[in-house]
């Protein structure tokens, strides 16, 4: 009998429990005795047995109804008290099934009753599915124990049928000796089983009528369905079902063994927002940042540039706007045009990332390579993986700028050099290989992927950068991206042959390396050169060559003014793509990638060329000075500037050579064209702090209560209510009446009503205090 | 960051308590233990709703399997009553090993989706059964000692901090 703490042993409730066992137990053992043996004998050996095993289950039954947890309530902690504050309502109702049922507060618990359950005042206890407090086994009779009471009855009664009547049959064949100690006895037994009959058979009786009703005694002695509709009924035969056969339901008070807590919690915690923008681009920003080198970012943002330069550039492809165009061809046909533009590149200087898009190189174009899963997990892959081909193609930059390179040899090398790049990749970034994986969106969201990348002109980046590279040869060789450290090697084909994926693997293998390459959307940039024909492909990265070559001998002279220029304009899209790509924290990450925006300038809308003419002049000349160092100083310049100058950085070193080139188009458009757009992007996209929370630290600890409807809640003597936290985090106690500090002193009149009564002195109140 | 166990104590040193939310339960059906699914408020910005939606789902449907009538709980009743009810000194109900599974559910949950975003489910059995109790952390600097009433603000924006940094 649970016993709720503060109660102190009271004998006289343990009366009639005592007197009903004794006499359960003790008339029994009479009958049995005395009786039994002749039954045995003149009548059959099941009648013992029989009453044996009755009085056996009466005798359980009542053990369990007696001393079984009837469904107590614990009390509710203190903070969950709290929510409910004294000037809470005294009643909360709640539907079931359609009928409004009132749930009280229990002032002693600290919680609304949950519907059926009811507080004993014997047991000052909450019980769910209260029936009612029963003396006799000392005890509330709730859910959990309910069953045991209700067959206790039955088998009870039915004892005491067994026992009267077999004590009659004794009797009667023993009438002539009524005053032999067997019959006294006998009779005895009798007295007392039909003394207690009545009592117990109708009880019974009541009980078997609540139970095909499906209330509880609470609830029909209190007369709450009186010509009301039971909410809690389950009809008659699944009311008696669920007494009898539903599953023992579990103790509350006593704590079951429990695991022990192994969760940790380690700040910084996530949060929803930054995961839904970053997950996938945060992991590739760290990955193409600058400890993931220079390729790594600089293809990135290239993706994103080509993905946003294509509208700016149209499908044909002037000398000038070659870069975009390549750019603009990949960002157009998005989807699917990875794979044209793939093919189309294909002719030309093969761009690996448009490669990427497009595994088959020989196949036709947009066959077979990205499939809309493929696609669609892809914008992450593919950006990593464009930052891996724009390492492949600083590093094959010089072969590539071999004008006898043939466009199918070359494409065949840089697919291969693509594969391998990105196997490269892949190993270069196990760990962010597994970052990477959540991050992409399997086939699942393509547009999420997409719409991230598609400010950023990733096709065209990758294209432009491609042809960056292949029309800039100064940065050939070892300066490229660690991940190609065949990059010096002359030919175009070295490098991505080295990386070991010789001839042109399908698609799969270099997805499967490199979670970079995994199922990102390649297909904004690939799209785009396939979509070119080979023979003006070819001619459009003539051209591109030469403007390359011009642009390097322009950007010296420019490189001054191209940093700033650079940090300018493309420090906004990159800040753009940053902010797309990844939280603010991966800022430095971007950066890293900004060379791609800084690429995709052109593309994307004209306003970067300039810009990315400039930083690619700027790229340039850092990289004259030093290849590898320079491309690293002006990306940790460009991160520190958060502009785009710091992409030609994030590409390889060699992008800095290749990304003049990437802005020749030669439109100078006006800075400012990219720049508010460019802004706009970076307020929209650049990563915020996270917001912070506006928790309620007061709520804990806190004790400004007043005693409402509900009345002063119990509490131990001592025990100040409001003691869950530090003693330092509650306010001192006031009383309800006495005002807040700060708060204005009673009668004290705002200035707004205070210019009002003076306006209308009639309709100020008796008191009129003037501050 | 210090790493931080579910402790009173220790959670003062890193992350701090910061309030609770309590998830009621639907009665919608009936007295079967079923919780609400209405997202709440305060976890808006720290849990995705659908995560927090399945959580409590996959809860309710844990408790419906407890709850249901059936031929086993059908059968542990008979063996109950012909063992004179002393099988439950030896075998465990059908209740109790749900209950088990769903405490498992419950650590799991916690580890993998609700520590990380700076919750903690509690065991609703431990509340009685009343309400799913959701405790919602807050970043603090492991060097902050101040007390847990200090502002979220300059914990978020520590966590978010730490956040940026550790990415």
């Amino acid at each position: 009998m649970p016993r709720s703490p503060g109660t102190r042993l009271k004998p006289a409730k343990y009366i009639p429990v005592a007197t009903a066992a004794a006499l359960l137990v003790g008339s029994s053992t009479l009958f049995f005795v005395f009786t039994c043996p002749w039954l045995t004998r003149a009548v059959s050996p099941a009648v013992p047995v029989y009453n044996g095993v009755l009085f056996l289950f009466v005798l359980a039954n009542f053990s369990m109804a007696t001393f079984m947890d009837p469904g107590v309530f614990p009390r509710a902690d203190e903070d969950e008290d709290k929510e409910d504050d004294f000037r809470a309502p005294l009643y909360k109702n709640v539907d079931v099934r359609g009928i409004q049922v009132r749930m009280k507060w229990c002032a002693t618990c600290h919680f609304y009753r949950p519907p059926r359950c009811s507080h004993c005042s014997v047991c000052d206890n909450c019980v769910e599915d209260f029936d009612h407090h029963c003396p006799w086994v000392n005890n509330c009779i709730g859910r959990r124990n309910y069953r045991y009471f209700f067959l206790f009855l039955l088998s009870l009664s039915a004892h005491m049928v067994g026992v009267v009547a077999f004590g009659l049959v004794y009797v009667l064949n023993h009438a002539e000796g009524l005053g032999a100690a067997h019959t006294t006895i006998t009779m005895a037994v009798m007295c007392v089983a039909g003394l207690f009959f009545i009592p117990v058979v109708g009880l019974t009786g009541f009980h078997v009528v609540l139970v095909t009703r499906g209330r509880t005694t609470n609830e029909q002695v209190t007369g709450k369905f009186r010509g009301g509709v039971n909410p809690f009924t389950r009809g008659c035969y699944g009311n008696v079902e669920h007494v009898l056969c539903s599953p023992l339901a579990p103790r509350y008070v006593v704590e079951p063994p429990r695991l022990p807590l192994a969760a940790r919690l380690k700040p910084p915690f996530l949060r929803p927002e930054l995961l839904e923008r970053a997950p996938p681009l945060k992991v590739k920003l760290s990955d193409n940042g600058l400890k993931a080198g220079l390729g790594r970012s600089k293809s990135k943002g290239s993706l994103d540039r080509l993905d946003e330069k294509p509208l700016d550039l149209g499908p044909p492809l002037p000398p000038k706007v070659e870069a975009g165009t390549f750019g603009s061809d990949l960002q157009t046909p998005r989807p699917g045009s990875a794979e044209s533009a793939l093919s189309a590149q294909r002719t030309s200087p093969p761009t690996p990332a448009m490669y990427k898009f497009r595994p088959a190189f020989p196949t036709g174009p947009k066959a077979p390579f990205c499939g809309p899963a493929e696609q669609v997990t892809g914008t992450d892959s593919l950006t990593l993986g464009e930052d891996s081909i724009h390492s492949l193609d600083f590093a094959s930059e010089p072969s590539l700028d071999l004008p006898d390179y043939p466009p199918l040899s070359a494409a065949d090398t840089f697919s291969g050099a693509l594969r391998s790049l990105s196997l490269k990749a892949a190993s270069r970034r196990g760990g962010d290989h597994v970052a990477l994986q959540p991050l992409r969106s399997e086939g699942g969201p393509p547009t999420p992927h997409r719409s991230l990348f598609a400010p950023h002109a990733l096709p065209n980046r990758n294209g432009s950068l491609s042809y960056d590279s292949l029309l800039n040869p100064g940065s050939p060789g070892g300066h490229a991206c660690p991940a190609h450290p065949a990059a010096g090697a002359p030919g175009y084909r070295s490098p991505y042959l080295h990386a070991g994926a010789p001839g042109d693997p399908p698609r799969p293998p270099p997805r499967s390396f490199s979670p970079v390459l995994g199922p990102r959307p390649r297909e904004p940039s690939p799209v785009r050169y396939d979509n070119l024909s080979r023979t003006i492909m070819a001619s459009i990265q003539e051209r591109k060559d030469r403007e390359e070559r011009e642009r390097l001998l322009r950007s010296q002279a420019d490189s001054l003014f191209g940093d700033s220029g650079v940090y300018d304009t493309p420090s906004s899209y990159s800040l753009q793509q940053a902010g797309v790509l990844s939280e603010g924290p991966r800022g430095p990450g971007l950066r890293c990638g900004s060379r791609d925006d800084l690429v995709a300038g052109p593309g994307f809308g004209g306003a970067r060329n300039p810009a990315l003419q400039t930083s690619l002049s700027s790229l340039s000349s850092a990289v004259s000075r030093a290849p590898r160092t320079s491309s690293s100083s002006l990306q940790t310049d460009l991160a520190s500037s958060g502009g785009p100058g710091a992409r030609p950085t994030s590409g390889p070193h060699r992008s800095p050579a290749h990304q003049v080139p990437p802005s020749p188009p030669g439109t100078p458009c006006s800075p400012s064209y990219a720049g508010p757009k460019a802004v706009a992007f970076i307020h929209a996209d650049l990563p915020e702090p996270p917001p912070s929370l506006a928790v309620q630290r007061g709520w804990i600890g806190t004790c400004s209560r007043g005693w409402g409807r509900r009345g002063q809640p119990w509490a131990p003597p001592g025990l100040h209510l409001c003691h869950f936290g530090l003693p330092e985090d509650h306010p001192p106690l006031r009383a309800p009446w006495s005002p807040a500090p700060g708060a204005p002193p009673r009668g004290a009149v705002c200035r707004l009503h205070l210019a009002a009564s003076s306006l209308f002195p009639s309709l100020s109140g008796p008191e009129r205090d003037t501050k | 960051m210090a790493t931080e166990v579910h402790n009173l104590q220790e959670l003062r040193r890193s992350a701090s308590l910061a309030t609770k939310v309590f998830i009621q339960r639907d009665y919608s059906d009936g007295t079967i233990c079923q919780f609400q699914t209405k997202f709440p408020p305060e976890l808006d910005s720290r849990i995705e709703r659908q995560l927090f939606e399945e959580t409590v789902k996959t809860l309710n449907s844990f408790y419906a399997e407890a709850e249901k009538i059936g031929g086993s709980s059908y059968l542990e009743g008979c063996l109950a009553c012909a063992t004179a009810y002393f099988i439950f000194l030896c075998m465990e109900t059908h209740y109790e090993k749900v209950l088990k599974k769903i405490s498992r559910y419950i650590q799991e949950q916690n580890e993998k989706v609700f520590a990380p975003r700076g919750l903690l489910l509690t065991d609703p059995v431990e509340r009685g059964m009343r309400v799913i109790e959701i405790s919602i952390y807050e970043d603090r600097c492991s060097s902050g000692s101040s007390s847990s009433g200090s502002s979220s603000g300059s914990g978020s924006s520590s966590g978010g901090g730490g956040g940026a940094g550790g990415r």
